[in-house]
């Protein structure tokens, strides 16, 4: 269980703005941060790590009290033992993949650690090369790897598959699941991708200008937002195919493939990359059972 | 651009309001242990002559150089004879230089504990003394010739300090950096130091004499006769009256 | 040939470039990190003897090293220290002089490192000083090497400063600038070309290792 009450006066991009959250994670759990850039969770990440420092707060995992600052309590991030994913990974330059691990290494811990987080991760045959020679997928991969070297129980991702294409998500999605399962983490993770977050997460805090507007299940938080509303998804124009009469727009929603039927007054204004929205007024939905 | 071509023009405007009324006609390369006697000089020049001049100060080696080179300098007065000299066998002047005074050598001091003399250099208050480098000043190779004499140099070796000129010396005595030093007559009594601390001069018996020697450079050479003009008057009675209380001597 | 001055030059610039380096890296890791208001006024003051004329911090020397000033004595009566007209006054001449030098190489090399680079070392646990020495100083070579060597050029170049203070006095303060100086004053030109040949040979082949090695080219060479 960790309790987080925190207060902190932030210069976000449209001004100042006040963090200001009061929230429980429980232990074992993997919890998203949601919301537009500038809503402060990336602040958040960073209190909790002990990075950046709340004007007032209160922070106890299990008990321990790593941030208190009515009674002058505040752990350095060294005495934390957290792992944390950066956006842009921080894997250092200047060594090895192994030699980043073992980077990592506490002096109590064996090296074997070591090679098997490097067998999990599936980092056998990049882990004489330098982080510079690997793609961004597994770069990725490296950084959660080193994250969980010194075995935290809290692990912290800022949003550290967003700048990846869509079939490297996927397998990291995968990974990360198998890690939380298997190092038994609580885990905090910041996304902005939907599905990602339906897939992976069990509980998820909205955040909107420091403040958190909603939390809960997933599916709840997300399904009740579309409900108010008509059917309609934003999404990215793939593909514009002309056959006979009519012309076929393939759009890319989240992870699937949609084929929408478009005249050719609508296709003019199109090209291929552009963000779209895809709504339907009358329409009836059929609903399946899939879990 | 309209902003600059304002600009140059103020700034000729500038120079043709400053242009003096006559021309200089005479430059004259001057040894910095000379520069005070040499201005009271080359006004009384002026007032009898009307004919301008203009100083260059500095030391004897460089305006040497300078003039090797080439520079615009019509008479040279320098610390001593053998720069001069050079100059001449070079054919770089109308005659070899000729003495027309000898500069003094003083000890100097601007602290309060110390009696400027010989015996006090020993003294263990006296923790740097100045002296200019004797092989490029002449005044620094009187001082060491005094040193010699009197057999101080070797227990006195690890005090000195050189500067590169007489009127570096000037700056290590007069901030008290170095406790005492050896400077030219002319410096003590000149009007700007004069009273600043303590002085002796030294028995010239004790260093060759630090010749001050004047050649005629062969630029413009029949130009005019206005460097002849200024020779001359060098060894007038009038520039020697300044000579000497500047303290300079002259030989009889 | 005297070699004295010569020696005493590299001698003086090791000396410096040494010191230098212990007091600019934390100088620079101080100022690429704070967020005090008094930054500005630090760096101003880091980068004042680019712009000040070296007889203008050669004339301070001289007041500030006199016996007869507070600093100077104190010095001298607390610790029997004498800067000027020592190779110890040189040597804080010398470190002032080329202070921006070593301390804007570090400073740019520190501030266009990623920030996350720190963090992540303080997140494993790291000290700040395990950080900066395992992390950041080994992903700032080039910039090391630029400080290092500009320093060090730059003591052997020096000339303004050294003539003000030094004294010329053989073994201790008589550099090489100072050396050439004397010897063209004294219109000596072979000695002063002797001296000069040298120091640029010396110079023009540390300068072209350094560019070198920093193009990568060395490595190739070595090969």
């Amino acid at each position: 269980m960790i309790e987080i009450k925190l207060q902190k006066a932030l210069n976000g991009p449209e001004g100042p703005m006040m963090l200001s959250l009061d929230i429980a994670i429980d232990k074992g759990k993997l919890v998203t941060l949601y919301g537009p850039s500038g809503a402060g969770k990336t602040s958040t990440l960073r209190i909790l790590s002990g990075l950046l420092k709340p004007d007032n707060g209160y922070i106890a995992v299990d008990g321990r009290i790593w941030l208190d600052t009515a009674k002058g309590i505040d752990l350095k991030p060294q005495e934390r033992g957290i792992g944390y994913v950066f956006q842009d990974y921080a894997l250092f330059p200047h060594l090895t993949i192994r030699q980043n691990l073992e980077f990592g290494l506490k002096k109590s811990q064996p090296r074997e650690v070591v090679s098997e987080l490097i067998h999990i991760m599936e980092l056998e045959n990049i882990q004489d090369r330098k982080p510079n020679t690997l793609s961004g997928g597994q770069q990725q991969r490296v950084a959660l790897a080193r994250a969980l070297v010194q075995r935290p129980k809290l692990l912290l991702l800022d949003e550290p598959l967003s700048a990846l294409d869509f079939g490297i998500r996927l397998k990291l999605q995968n990974y990360l699941q198998e890690v939380h399962k298997t190092y038994g983490l609580t885990t905090v993770l910041i996304s902005h991708d939907i599905g990602e977050i339906l897939k992976l997460s069990d509980w998820t805090f909205k955040l909107h200008h420091g403040k958190v507007i909603q939390q809960g299940n997933p599916t709840d938080v997300f399904t009740q937002s579309s409900l108010s509303g008509k059917f309609k998804f934003k999404g990215e124009v793939i593909q514009i195919q002309q056959e006979d009469v009519v012309f076929v727009v393939s759009v890319l929603i989240q992870n699937e493939l949609v084929k929408i039927v478009a005249q050719e007054s609508e296709v003019k204004e199109l090209s291929i990359g552009d963000t779209v929205i895809v709504a339907s007024k009358a329409f009836n939905p059929i609903i399946y059972k899939i879990k | 651009m309209k902003f600059r071509r304002f600009s140059v023009s103020l700034l000729l405007l500038a120079v043709l309001a400053c242009r003096p009324s006559t021309e200089v006609k005479l430059t004259i390369a001057v040894a910095a242990n000379m520069q005070y006697a040499i201005s009271e000089i080359v006004e009384a020049f002026t007032n009898k002559t009307e004919i301008q001049c203009n100083l260059i100060i500095g030391s004897s080696g460089k305006l040497t150089a300078q003039i090797k080179e080439g520079a615009p300098y019509d008479v040279f007065l320098s610390a001593n004879m053998k720069y001069p000299m050079e100059l001449f066998d070079d054919g770089l002047t109308t005659a070899p230089p000729k003495v027309y005074a000898n500069g003094g050598l003083v000890l100097w001091t601007q602290s309060d504990q110390i009696v400027p003399s010989l015996t006090s250099l020993t003294n263990k208050d006296v923790k740097h003394i100045a002296l200019a480098n004797p092989e490029i000043a002449p005044y620094g190779r009187a001082s060491i010739q005094v040193l010699r004499n009197l057999d101080l140099h070797d227990t006195l070796v690890e005090k000195l300090v050189y500067a590169e000129s007489i009127s570096q010396t000037n700056q290590f005595i007069s901030t008290g950096v170095a406790q005492i030093g050896f400077t030219a007559k002319s410096v003590v009594l000149s009007p700007d130091l004069k009273g600043k601390g303590k002085w002796k001069t030294l028995d010239p018996k004790y260093y060759d004499p630090v010749q001050q020697g004047i050649v005629l450079t062969r630029r413009n050479e029949n130009r005019d006769n206005s460097p002849q003009r200024f020779f001359d008057f060098i060894f007038s009675e009038e520039a020697r009256k300044i000579l000497e209380k500047y303290g300079y001597s002259m030989d009889e | 040939m005297n070699w004295d001055p010569l020696i005493l030059t590299f001698k003086l610039a090791l000396v410096t470039t040494a010191l230098l380096f212990l007091v600019s890296l934390p100088l620079a890791y101080w100022l690429t990190y704070t967020k005090s208001k008094f930054k500005p006024i630090a760096e101003t003051l880091v980068s004042m003897p680019l712009v000040l004329p070296p007889t203008v911090l050669g004339f301070y020397f001289l007041i500030a090293f006199s016996p007869n000033n507070f600093f100077g004595n104190w010095l001298d009566q607390t610790f029997g220290i004498q800067l000027v007209f020592s190779f110890w006054g040189l040597v804080l001449a010398s470190m002032i002089y080329s202070l921006p030098f070593m301390v804007h190489p570090l400073q740019s090399g520190l501030s266009g490192l990623p920030n996350s680079l720190k963090e992540a070392s303080y997140v494993m646990g790291k000290s700040r000083f395990q950080t900066l020495v395992k992390v950041l100083l080994p992903n700032i070579k080039s910039s090391l090497l630029t400080g290092i060597v500009l320093a060090f050029a730059h003591t052997i170049g020096e000339f303004g400063v050294v003539l003000m203070i030094g004294g010329s006095i053989p073994g201790s303060t008589k550099v090489a600038s100072i050396a050439i100086y004397e010897e063209v004053e004294a219109l000596n030109y072979t000695a002063a070309n002797t001296y000069s040949l040298v120091l640029f040979a010396i110079t023009f082949g540390i300068l072209l290792l350094v560019y070198l090695s920093n193009g990568g080219y060395l490595k190739r060479f070595l090969k």
